[in-house]
């Protein structure tokens, strides 16, 4: 069984070789890796390692994140995707002609709006403040355009994701497909 | 002395305030807004009233409903913490007028070094050394224009109500101005109910030393010495300690005295801080008086080995201080670090969301003054703290070394903390050195990633995980858990 998993930008491709009762042994890149484990804890499992004659345990804390597992070892925190579980998750990418999107960095509090729909804005423009934890980000357009639909307003709670203001492109200006935050 | 005091905060603060309560039989009183409900302060006080809505204006920051709540309850004092209005002359001012003792110093002292600019004009006139820049708030923005040109690039953007780095923006150039300045000034309005702003002269590789200093209402004033706060981001400090690494003998006494008379040209009672700049030469510049309890006292109470809410409290019952400058000594090394909810690799934005797990660090000389538990949702609406980790040990040396222990053994599942990039702060060597400067984040660890040399750990973790997770949906957990094994207890091991 092989799994392809994905931790930030590096992808890591892990055999499993053997398998008994708490005992794996597992091939990553060069290194042979024999581990016995013992599930401690909700969330909580620790290893014995073994690769090429060094030896150690290790404490790991686990949880399911909506982009793949949270892994904390060493003080370390690591966001773990499976690659195959995320291709049948998030389908193929955007289509060129949808409009690109004004969306919140974090969960956030509308504090401004200072545009109105059907009015023009320019590349650059701030469309839409926001404020979480007291500080402020300002939604800026991403290209020149006309404000097609503003879906929040002040004091509405947004979340990433949630597209907050919708500007048809002018089509005759050069592509920009860059994202529109601007703090 | 008080038998019920009135916390008008929320958070690890609240908590913190409430446990001096409880050793000195004083009863407390929590007050809290929707999403607080099941905060840590609303679940442990003596007694808990609700204020209203999540958004502070509509809680935290309504004086008349913490007024109301305070009168309702019975209580005598009320402990407003740091932040929300803790440095509110207004709400100082009504507490006097409904005779409640409001904990900390008089109204009309928070109204004159409350306003940042009043504050530089008092210490101009009492020769304290002051940085350059305006002495009165401005929002036209020809002036402020115009100003910035005097002083020359950078400047730094200040909110004249201001403090804890809110509504401050270092501007590099002309045009960038007005953005800043119009942003600068929001913050401050959202902050602290002003946007007043005002210019002053960015000083570069500045230390930040503050001295703590205790008033009583009988004209005896000291000074608890000197707290380093120069690791910051976004002009919030994230570690700080005390003593300072750059500190002698003769300058803590030089500034200290400053600190002293700081405190008494203002006519100041209670605890407050006074913060100054240091430079490379070992001049230092007054830059603001603190009116309030800082985020950061737990490491001043390590190395005296005294109670700052303790004091806060006997003082604004009017009991004298018992103690001169000469009584104050200190023994060891003591480190703060803050573990907000944000993002180190993502410009620390605030990252709210509920907790699924924690696990605070324990051991010999660790303190962690923490707001949150396993299923809280942290809230979006306030400040992304979620506890202050302090450590204490006989020298700088082991004080670091106990920190990184600490941080690594301190595990929060659900939310983004800075823990990994604080042990690389600790870890680095001009952390080490103490070569610690307000700009250190931004010299040595600007776009800081995580290393991914132990990441191979993570993903055999990973699929331990997925395994065991299908052996646990047959009812085996328990089986397996063993947590007092020894096998479990042989340390942590790196790859």
């Amino acid at each position: 069984m092989e799994y392809k998993l994905k931790i930030e930008q590096t992808d890591f491709s892990v055999e499993v070789i053997d398998q008994h009762d708490r005992q794996l042994n597992l091939r990553l890149g060069d290194g042979v890796y024999e581990v016995e484990y013992e599930v401690v804890a909700d969330h909580w499992i620790h290893m014995a390692v073994n690769v090429s004659g060094r030896t150690g345990l290790v404490n790991a804390w686990v949880m399911d994140g909506s982009e793949g597992k949270i892994i904390v070892i060493n003080g370390r925190t690591y966001t773990v995707q499976d690659l195959d579980q995320l291709t049948r998750r998030v389908p193929k990418g955007r289509g060129a002609n949808l409009p690109d999107q004004i969306t919140p960095p974090m969960p956030a509090v509308v504090v401004a709006v200072p545009v109105a729909e059907g009015e023009r804005v320019k590349k650059g423009q701030a469309v839409m403040v926001v404020s979480a934890m007291k500080m402020e980000t300002t939604l800026c357009a991403p290209f020149d355009g006309v404000v097609a639909k503003i879906n929040a307003t002040v004091n509405d709670k947004v979340a990433p994701g949630q597209i907050l203001v919708e500007i048809t492109k002018d089509t005759d200006l050069t592509e920009d497909p860059a994202g529109g935050t601007n703090s | 002395m008080f038998t019920k005091i009135l916390v008008a905060n929320r958070g690890e603060i609240a908590l913190r305030v409430m446990r001096t309560c409880r050793e000195m039989g004083i009863a407390s009183v929590a007050v809290y807004s929707d999403a607080d409900r099941k905060a840590l302060h609303t679940l442990n006080a003596d007694q808990a009233l609700y204020l209203g809505a999540s958004e502070p204006a509509a809680s935290y920051l309504d004086i008349e409903k913490i007024i109301q709540a305070a009168r309702e309850c019975g209580a005598q004092a009320v402990h407003p913490g740091y932040g929300f209005l803790a440095e509110n002359a207004a709400f100082a001012e009504r507490c006097e007028q409904e005779g409640l003792v409001f904990i900390g110093p008089p109204s009309r002292v928070i109204q004159s070094l409350g306003d940042k600019t009043t504050a530089r004009e008092i210490m101009r006139r009492g020769g304290v050394p002051i940085i350059p820049g305006m002495i009165k708030a401005e929002s036209h923005m020809d002036i402020l224009t115009a100003e910035a040109r005097q002083l020359g690039y950078p400047v730094l953007i200040k909110a004249a109500a201001g403090g804890g780095g809110k509504g401050m923006r270092v501007v590099q150039s002309e045009t960038e101005l007005p953005d800043a300045c119009r942003q600068a000034a929001a913050e401050a309005q959202a902050a602290f109910g002003s946007g007043a702003i005002y210019l002053e002269k960015y000083l570069k590789r500045p230390r930040h030393v503050e001295f703590q200093i205790l008033a009583d209402a009988h004209g005896n004033v000291v000074h608890l010495m000197e707290r380093e706060c120069s690791i910051q981001r976004r002009h919030q400090k994230i570690i700080e300690e005390t003593p300072s690494p750059a500190m002698t003998t003769e300058l803590r006494e030089s500034m200290g005295r400053a600190a002293v008379e700081a405190a008494r040209a203002s006519g100041y009672i209670n605890a407050g801080t006074v913060e100054f700049l240091l430079d490379e030469d070992d001049n230092y510049y007054f830059l603001e008086v603190n009116t309030r309890l800082q985020v950061e006292h737990p490491i001043t109470e390590m190395i005296l080995g005294m109670d700052l809410v303790r004091q806060q409290i006997r003082i604004a019952a009017g009991e004298p201080l018992g103690f001169t400058q000469a009584d104050i000594v200190s023994r060891g090394h003591a480190i703060e670090c803050r573990i907000y909810g944000e993002d180190p690799e993502n410009g620390f934005m605030p990252s709210p969301g509920k907790i699924h797990f924690l696990k605070e660090p324990v051991g010999p000389g660790i303190r962690n003054d923490c707001g949150v538990y396993s299923g809280f949702e942290v809230p979006v609406e306030y400040d992304p703290i979620l506890s202050k980790l302090i450590v204490w040990a006989e020298d700088r040396d082991q004080a670091i070394a106990r920190m990184r222990g600490a941080l690594s053994q301190y595990i929060i599942l659900g939310v983004k903390t800075p823990i990994a990039f604080l042990m690389e702060v600790l870890a680095s060597e001009p952390f080490q050195r103490g070569e610690t400067f307000t700009d250190f984040i931004a010299t040595h660890f600007n776009n800081w990633r995580q290393p991914l040399d132990e990441a191979a750990l993570a993903a055999l973790a990973y699929i331990i995980y997925e395994m065991a997770g299908q052996r646990r949906k047959k009812g085996m957990v328990s089986e397996l858990a063993e947590p007092n094994s020894p096998w479990l207890q042989l340390g942590n091991w790196r790859l």
